[in-house]
């Protein structure tokens, strides 16, 4: 039930859009994602369509994290790159305020899957 | 259901849980006879109306269900409100707005927002309000048992086995009183016994360069004016003690997961995620400046 | 008295237009007066109505970002304000100042001025309180108000002072109806009408009137001491300087409890009046359902600590209140018995009111049963403060006020409109808001278990609330269709309804004995009645009453007038004349509203000018008050002779002195309260900066110069009563110059003793009992000089005393409340341990 409404509401943030194949996550649950998400409060900074949770204003919303060309200004947005990111972002822009946050690759592609679904 | 009244841990909960799954059975029960009667009055044949002896028969009845749980409920009370027998472990609790302070006197340890007791021993939680008026509520443990100024009162629980559970102001206490919560994990004793040892000790030496960082800011930004790291010159007492903060559940009064990543996000823009709260925005820190911060912190375990 | 060839209908049609276009608005008759006020009460229910969807919409899922916190905790607060003060209590008044006069039989209640004054008071309160959204400042301390949250330290701004603004105003219009009720029930109803024949109604908003009495003077002390606190330091809530918050908590409840059953006994009445109806026979059990009424109003007074049963107080007077809490539902449980069994094989007519009433009977027995859930005192430490009481108070308030108001807002629209209320909108807005009700509140009883506190603007996900939540957002829209339909089909039928015609649904109650819509003269001639369903039992006098062929058929002492009779047989005793249109009413509360909104903002100059006009104005009206028609008596019909004046005890003007005076004396009763409360929570009282401070020769003198102006005001009046004009300007002057005196004497005694009110609870205490004495000197004083300047106008003679009755009432109870206070100070804290304020 919870699935579905969430679902439901991706589905109209996203306007319905399929998720195109430069953006699938191998091996990535976007379900999982959504849930690791609010998991670890990525809340606290971000604001997170689909997931509740406060509206966090440190780093940018993820409304339309899909068809966003960049990741934090420095890579292109793409699934390996997205991963790498949500593994350990000061490696790839060590200026960013966004620490390690001792994700598994399981779970960092699981959050990318979910990212994507984010049109 | 971390937080429900009927999921109890404690001899105390399951007396109440035990009373409300008594007085849903006595209401369901009146609730259909009443329901019965108004249904059959209206849909049956015309005929004249019965005596008002009929009211006096549903008196008596109304007054000896009443007189039964009245003297049911005030027994519950008594045993409730008398906790067990057993050496009790004292711990007291200060409410703020909008964060819980909790002490152990014994130890010195004190730490915020989450409490720890170990299954099996009597607990009597000392309630004190720091400013208005506030409620302590662990539905899973207790009712509940208000904070008001001038007036400790004494809560007594025994946490039967181990459990997370989550607890809330249940007195409304200004603008935040939504975001008030807190987490009480009850250990098996010896886990408790070694986990209080540590909250008592001072912080730990930073693990690395960049926690090392971190600390310098953190007492270089003027934070020790509203927070107390024992084992560094931070020694304010607005906000909550974050000796050991990296061992807690939650930040914020249990409305966020405690990682590095939410300290950070809390520092540099705690008004966004609990407006109203005492804590200033802090958005001077470069990226890495908030990093060195929240990994420290994230490492005071 | 009437004109050459004018008939007795003519002439009563005459003296009671009323008048046209904006004139209108200073009319004082209840038919206009009670339309306003209800007119009003609807307004505010549907601004509360709308700021409930809103915390609906912000609750519907987890960490909405709709409402901030800020925002959502005024909304909240302000709903609760609004429905509970300003709407519930005073539509209840409405009704009962629209629909009362009627159904006994009157022409109008006793003080027309008096309700009209009340009525514009509310309106103007209201909406002062509602400026606050204008100016910013809303009141977010929850329509509780706790302390020390409401207090000058954690909400310095002005939202709890708006509160106050709001509840004061509503406590004038209270007094006002709280009069107007009881001596208009007691004293103006039909011959013939004794108590054991009055209706339902009539019993249950005397009852509400006596219980305003006693509960509205505590919240009026608590809201004074509150404004002390907030604005002149004084501590009285402080737990740091010898106050205590819980004294706030027994004030509030002390008037929050009964202010349930305020709104609970008119809804009840109301289903007694309807089911009756239509079921076409009269109410099985009346004189229980007369005794439940009557008991609930009793027990009511003995529950306000339920509200606090977390708050740490001892188990054993826990119980006690316990006890009380579940014995209430004793006398609730007596009326819907007698209702069950009024309906029993009745085969009654569902026409909308009717639904209105079942929907109350199936929503009121759940709000019972979880009421009798909240007054076990475990059970309570878990539920109080969550939505299980959310729950719990809308099915009794929801179900047990408004869907009763409204079936009776259908079954009397005839009245003022003339026409039915459409029958299918009608039903239509019936299941909207049966359905749309239980779905929304019913989930938030198994929401409060599972943990969700009250008064939260949001919460987190994953604690099993979510789907509970959006359900009752969703039912809360269904039930704000239902209300909005329904006042689409009062506004809809008001002109182009089906016309009603005669008792269009076969009542056996008075006010249906004329035509729809009532005349303004409220009838041909005044019946009397034998019997509690008069139209049922008695139809060709009611009939004949309806053709101007009974009592009171042409005004006989020029004006307006009513009926005054015995308080409990109800035979006539004597012609009332009563006000008529005039605009004074509503110039003072104006000037009322100058005063305390000026007084909010801190703009002391301007709220001191409106005092001033406030009282020039109402000198004024007393002025014109005790008036004695020329014929000493006259008249009425069949014979009856009555007098047109009366300066006795069974005086409705007495009755409402004397029913101010316990308004006036439970605040004292309460301020007194207080001080033996916070002497009880405080270790030593008084604290030893204080201990014999004031000499006991001081307050000895003191008290007796009280009693000497007290006696001087006795033995004036009663000279004058036997005829020596000289005594009554020489015992008032003598009792003013002694008040003068004793003020003088005990401002300087109490500055001499350095009492610095700031410092502590207990100086502030003696102050403000000190002052509440010289307050009522004052108030004595202005009487005693208005009466002197009556006597000098003519006005007041050995006959013509009313006045002097009163101002001598006013003598007595300044001295009263000093001597008692004085004795208070002397001998509690001499017999509590540590000395006491005086020096022996």
């Amino acid at each position: 039930m919870r699935m579905a409404v969430i679902l439901i509401a991706a589905a109209v943030l996203a306007g319905c859009d399929e998720i195109p194949p430069e953006h699938r996550v191998a091996g990535g649950d976007a379900g999982a994602g959504r849930r690791t998400v609010a998991d670890i409060g990525c809340a606290a900074c971000h604001q997170v369509p689909g997931v509740a949770g406060p509206a966090g204003m440190v780093g940018p919303p993820l409304k339309g994290f899909g068809r966003r060309a960049m990741i934090a200004g420095v890579a292109a947005n793409r699934p390996e790159a997205l991963v790498r990111w949500l593994l350990d972002p000061p490696a790839m822009a060590p200026g960013t305020a966004m620490p390690d946050l001792g994700l598994t690759e399981a779970q960092a592609r699981d959050v990318a899957a979910f990212l994507y679904t984010l049109r | 259901m971390l937080q429900s009244a009927l999921r109890t841990a404690t001899p105390q909960a399951e007396s109440l849980a035990g009373l409300w799954w008594l007085m849903l059975g006595l209401s369901v029960a009146v609730f259909a006879v009443v329901m019965a009667l108004l249904a059959a009055g209206l849909l049956m044949p015309r005929r004249p109306p019965p005596g008002e002896r009929v009211i006096m028969v549903g008196v008596g009845v109304t007054v000896v269900v009443l007189g039964g749980l009245l003297v049911h409920s005030t027994l519950v009370g008594a045993r409730v409100a008398a906790g067990t027998d057993g050496d009790p472990l004292r711990v007291e609790v200060v409410g703020r707005q909008w964060w819980w302070e909790v002490r152990y006197p014994q130890d010195g340890a004190v730490l915020a927002n989450e409490i720890r007791l170990p299954a099996g021993r009597p607990v009597e939680i000392a309630l004190i309000s720091g400013d208005v008026i506030h409620s302590f509520w662990v539905p899973g443990l207790a009712g509940k048992m208000d904070l008001v100024p001038g007036h400790p009162n004494l809560l007594r629980i025994t946490p039967a086995e181990p459990g997370v559970f989550r607890g809330q102001c249940g007195e409304y206490c200004g603008t935040q009183h939504a975001l008030m919560a807190f987490m009480v994990v009850v250990q098996p004793p010896a886990d408790f016994a070694r986990w209080l040892v540590g909250q008592g000790e001072p912080a730990a030496e930073p693990a690395d360069g960049l926690a090392a960082r971190g600390r310098a800011l953190f007492l270089s930004s003027g934070c020790g004016a509203c927070h107390t790291v024992r084992g560094t010159a931070a020694d304010g007492r607005v906000g909550p003690d974050l000796t050991h903060v990296g061992s807690r559940l939650t930040i914020g009064a249990g409305i966020l997961p405690q990682n590095v990543g939410t300290l950070g996000g809390w520092i540099a823009n705690s008004q966004a995620i609990k407006p109203g709260n005492a804590m200033p925005v802090f958005d001077q820190f470069s990226g890495g400046e908030l990093r060195a911060i929240a990994t420290w912190l994230a490492g005071l375990e | 008295m009437s004109a050459p060839g004018e008939s007795g209908r003519e002439a009563l049609n005459r003296v009671w237009a009323q008048p046209r276009g904006w004139r209108y608005f200073s009319e004082v008759n209840n038919t206009a007066v009670g339309l306003w006020y209800l007119a009003a009460g609807l307004g505010f229910f549907a601004v509360a109505g709308v700021l409930a969807l809103l915390m609906r919409l912000q609750l519907a899922w987890p960490w909405m970002g709709f409402l901030g916190p800020e925002a959502y905790n005024q909304v909240f607060t302000m709903h609760g304000t609004i429905m509970m003060v300003v709407f519930a209590v005073p539509i209840m008044e409405a009704v009962a100042v629209y629909v009362l006069p009627q159904m006994l039989g009157v022409r109008d209640l006793p003080f027309p001025r008096l309700s009209s004054y009340g009525f514009w008071c509310y309106l103007l309160g209201g909406l002062l309180l509602l400026s606050s959204f204008l100016f910013g400042p809303v009141p977010n301390g929850g329509w509780f108000m706790y302390t020390p949250l409401s207090g000058p330290e954690y909400t310095p701004g002005l939202n709890t002072d708006f509160w106050l603004l709001g509840l004061t105003f509503i406590e004038i219009s209270a007094v006002a109806a709280c009069i107007e009720l009881i001596v208009g029930i007691m004293k103006t109803r039909a011959p013939g009408m004794s108590l054991d024949r009055m209706p339902i109604l009539g019993w249950a908003f005397l009852t509400v009137a006596v219980m305003i009495l006693f509960a509205f003077p505590p919240l009026l002390l608590g809201d004074v001491l509150l404004e002390a606190e907030r604005v002149l330091d004084w501590p009285f809530f402080d737990a740091g300087r010898g106050g205590d918050p819980l004294l706030w908590q027994h004030l509030f409840w002390f008037f929050g409890h009964p202010e349930v059953y305020i709104i609970f006994l008119p809804g009840a009445a109301m289903v007694s009046t309807i089911l009756p109806t239509f079921c076409g026979r009269p109410l099985v059990g009346h004189q229980w359902v007369v005794v439940a009424t009557i008991a609930t109003g009793i027990l009511s007074f003995g529950l306000w600590v339920h509200h606090m049963f977390a708050a740490g107080i001892p188990l054993l007077s826990l119980s006690l209140f316990s006890a009380a809490s579940m014995a209430v539902a004793i006398p609730s449980g007596i009326q819907v018995f007698a209702w069950l069994a009024t309906l029993w094989g009745a085969r009654p007519r569902w026409d909308t009111p009717f639904l209105f009433v079942i929907g109350f009977l199936v929503i009121f027995v759940i709000g019972g049963l979880t009421g009798v859930m909240v007054a076990s005192v475990p059970f309570d430490w878990q539920v109080t403060d969550t939505h299980f009481v959310v729950a719990h108070f809308h099915y009794v308030l929801i179900g047990g006020a408004i869907f009763p108001l409204f079936g009776a807002l259908t079954y009397w629209f005839p009245l003022p409109s003339g026409r039915l209320m459409d029958e299918t909108v009608g039903k239509w807005s019936f299941w909207l808001m049966f359905v749309g009700f239980n779905v929304t509140f019913f989930p938030l009883h198994v929401l409060g278990l599972l943990g969700m506190p009250r008064r939260v603007y949001t919460y987190p996900g994953g604690l099993g609330w979510e789907w509970l939540n959006l359900t009752a957002t969703i039912g809360a829209f269904v039930l704000g269709a239902g209300v909005a339909v329904f006042f689409a089909n009062l506004a809809w039928s008001w002109k182009r309804g089906r016309p009603a015609g005669h008792d269009p649904w076969k009542a056996g109650t008075l006010e249906w004995a004329g035509p729809t819509p009532l005349t303004d003269s409220g009838g041909a001639s005044v019946p009397r009645v034998r019997s509690l369903h008069p139209l049922w039992d008695q139809p060709a006098e009611m009939a004949a009453a309806a053709r101007g062929e009974a009592l009171m058929c042409r005004p006989t002492t020029h004006g307006r007038e009513t009926l005054r009779v015995s308080a409990v047989s109800a035979e006539p005793q004597q012609v009332i004349q009563v006000s008529g249109p005039g605009w004074s009413q509503v110039a003072a509360a104006a000037a009322t509203a100058v005063m305390f909104g000026a007084g909010t903002f801190h703009l002391w100059g301007v709220a001191a000018a409106g005092g001033v006009v406030t009282l020039a104005l109402l000198t004024r009206w007393a002025w014109h008050s005790d008036r004695q028609p020329p014929m000493a008596r006259v008249d009425i019909g069949q014979g009856i002779v009555v007098p047109t004046y009366a300066a006795d005890h069974s005086s409705h003007a007495w009755w409402a002195a004397v029913v101010a005076v316990l308004f006036d004396g439970a605040a004292y009763l309460a301020l007194l309260s207080a001080y033996v409360f916070l002497w009880l929570v405080n270790p030593v009282w008084p604290p030893p900066p204080w201990e014999g401070r004031i000499a006991l020769g001081d307050i000895l003198a003191g008290g007796g110069m009280l009693a000497v102006a007290a006696v001087l005001a006795h033995a004036g009046a009663g000279l004058h009563r036997r005829g020596r004009h000289w005594a009554l300007p020489a015992g008032l002057g003598g009792a003013v110059a002694v008040a003068v005196a004793v003020a003088w004497t005990g401002l300087s005694t109490l500055t001499a003793a350095d009492l610095g009110p700031t410092r502590h609870a207990f100086p502030a205490t003696v102050w403000v009992m000190a002052l509440y004495t010289l307050v009522h000197l004052g108030v004595a004083t202005l009487l005693a000089l208005l009466v002197l300047a009556r006597q000098a106008a003519g006005l007041v003679t050995p006959v013509r005393r009313m006045t002097v009755m009163m101002t001598v009432l006013a003598w007595d109870f300044a001295a009263f409340t000093g001597l008692a206070s004085m004795a208070m100070l002397v001998l509690w804290p001499a017999t509590g341990g540590g000395g006491g304020i005086c020096t022996w």
